[in-house]
């Protein structure tokens, strides 16, 4: 059905502004009562405390200061490595005291691939904000597992790779910082 | 083996992210290129979203924050369209959610500093979800323009936020539809962040005549395109044959 006809272009992004609570998180700046729940406020549902891990982390612009008006929103596979289709996916936002965001879920497991290949544990993350004209994506790895093979980390020939692997700082929980510009810029992808 | 992968991204049909007309991008506009590598099951394979999240007002803005059913002020519009992927498929289940100025051109935010009315009965804010064909439709107010900083004042062109979800993290898009006709559009450095002047123009609204001649109100048209995934087939290679 979809092979001779003429192939569109992707309708272009514009930057999600200031003002992006209002759509996607109401309940997070007291928009009340339009809808019960935020979307993604939980990824996995049923799950114990016991069962999930903590990542915490700032997003710093090229000034170093850590932003609270930037919207995250990530998407995983299961401590199986299964991809869920409705669980899975969180979105959440700095606090704007602290500045920290913190996602609780489970760690994903590695999964084969449809590419025949064993993908290492990972969260695809993207970053949406005012004065991003397109949302960003990275992905977040994690110290301590098995990572060399890793189809997408073995291609990146950049001694900054570390800036993709939250560092363990305790049993359950990791630490991930995102840095916008300088020196540290994170490594972004065109996925 | 069938693997899939999302048409790549044409970066000339999008906007330029260090783009410092853009004066908020100066300092969050990353400087590295991108690295783009093959999609895998990640990209692909979700997330969806179901239908039980979505309430019975949550695409009509005239009525989702109104107190004792008064009308929020300035005309209504509909606002509807298809959304489909890059081979034309259309795409059943896309979750839209919409954000959007009252029509004093306000934002119901603390963040915002512009000295113009809240309206008490418009939030700005709906969703939906996508039919078998792709159609989506919202009922709302005209959204006002408004001045804002960037360099010195100026002023935004009427417009509403889409925020879209196809069916993989991959063809996740965040933009903004423009409405048919505004001048002021010509003069704003988020939309001249992009250089195609045929994109620039897949963004702005089309004021649709006939509908809005039967039903009192104005209706504009504003089709989305996520991107394309393919298939491939491997034959995979049997030991010992």
């Amino acid at each position: 059905m979809s092979t001779s006809k003429e192939i569109l272009d992707e309708t272009p992004f514009q930057t999600a502004g200031p003002f992006l609570h209002i759509g996607c998180m109401p309940n997070a700046i007291k928009i009340e009562k339009l809808y019960q729940n935020d979307l993604g406020k939980i990824p996995f549902k049923n799950k114990n405390e016991s069962e999930l891990i903590t990542i915490e982390g700032s997003v710093f612009d090229g000034n170093g200061v850590a932003l609270d008006d930037v919207m995250l929103e990530t998407w995983q596979c299961d401590e199986k490595g299964e991809f869920k289709e409705e669980s899975g996916f969180a979105r959440f936002i700095p606090n704007n005291l602290t500045k920290k965001f913190i996602l609780k879920t489970v760690k994903p497991g590695s999964f084969k691939g449809f590419d025949g290949k064993i993908h290492s544990p990972h969260i695809s993350l993207s970053i949406s904000s005012r004065g991003l004209n397109m949302t960003l994506n990275t992905r977040i790895y994690f110290e301590g597992d098995e990572l060399k093979n890793d189809p997408l980390l073995s291609i990146i020939n950049n001694c900054n790779v570390n800036c993709l692997i939250a560092k363990k700082i305790s049993k359950h929980s990791y630490l991930f910082d995102i840095f916008l510009q300088g020196e540290e810029e994170t490594i972004f992808l065109d996925i | 083996m069938n693997v899939k992968s999302l048409i790549r991204r044409n970066y000339k049909k999008q906007p330029e992210v260090d783009f410092p007309d853009y004066k908020s991008s100066i300092f969050r506009a990353p400087k590295n290129k991108k690295i783009s590598f093959p999609s895998s099951d990640s990209e692909i394979l979700g997330p969806i979203f179901n239908k039980n999240i979505i309430g019975e007002l949550d695409n009509n803005l005239t009525l989702n924050f109104s107190k004792n059913k008064n009308s929020p002020l300035g005309h209504k519009i509909i606002v509807y369209g298809n959304v489909s992927d890059q081979f034309s498929n259309p795409i059943e289940g896309a979750l839209i959610e919409i954000w959007q100025a009252n029509s004093a051109g306000k934002y119901l935010h603390n963040n915002d500093k512009n000295i113009a009315p809240i309206d008490p009965n418009f939030a700005g804010c709906g969703r939906c979800l996508t039919t078998s064909s792709g159609y989506y439709e919202f009922l709302t107010i005209q959204p006002g323009p408004y001045p804002y900083p960037n360099r010195g004042i100026e002023w935004r062109p009427m417009h509403i936020h889409f925020s879209i979800f196809g069916k993989s993290f991959g063809q996740r898009l965040i933009t903004q539809m423009y409405f048919e006709g505004d001048p002021l559009i010509k003069h704003c450095p988020m939309v001249n962040s992009i250089a195609d002047e045929k994109a620039k123009k897949s963004l702005i609204g089309a004021l649709d005549t006939s509908r809005s001649n039967t039903q009192n109100l104005l209706a504009y048209k504003f089709n989305i395109v996520l991107r394309g995934i393919q298939q491939t087939y491997f034959e995979n290679r049997r030991e010992g044959l």
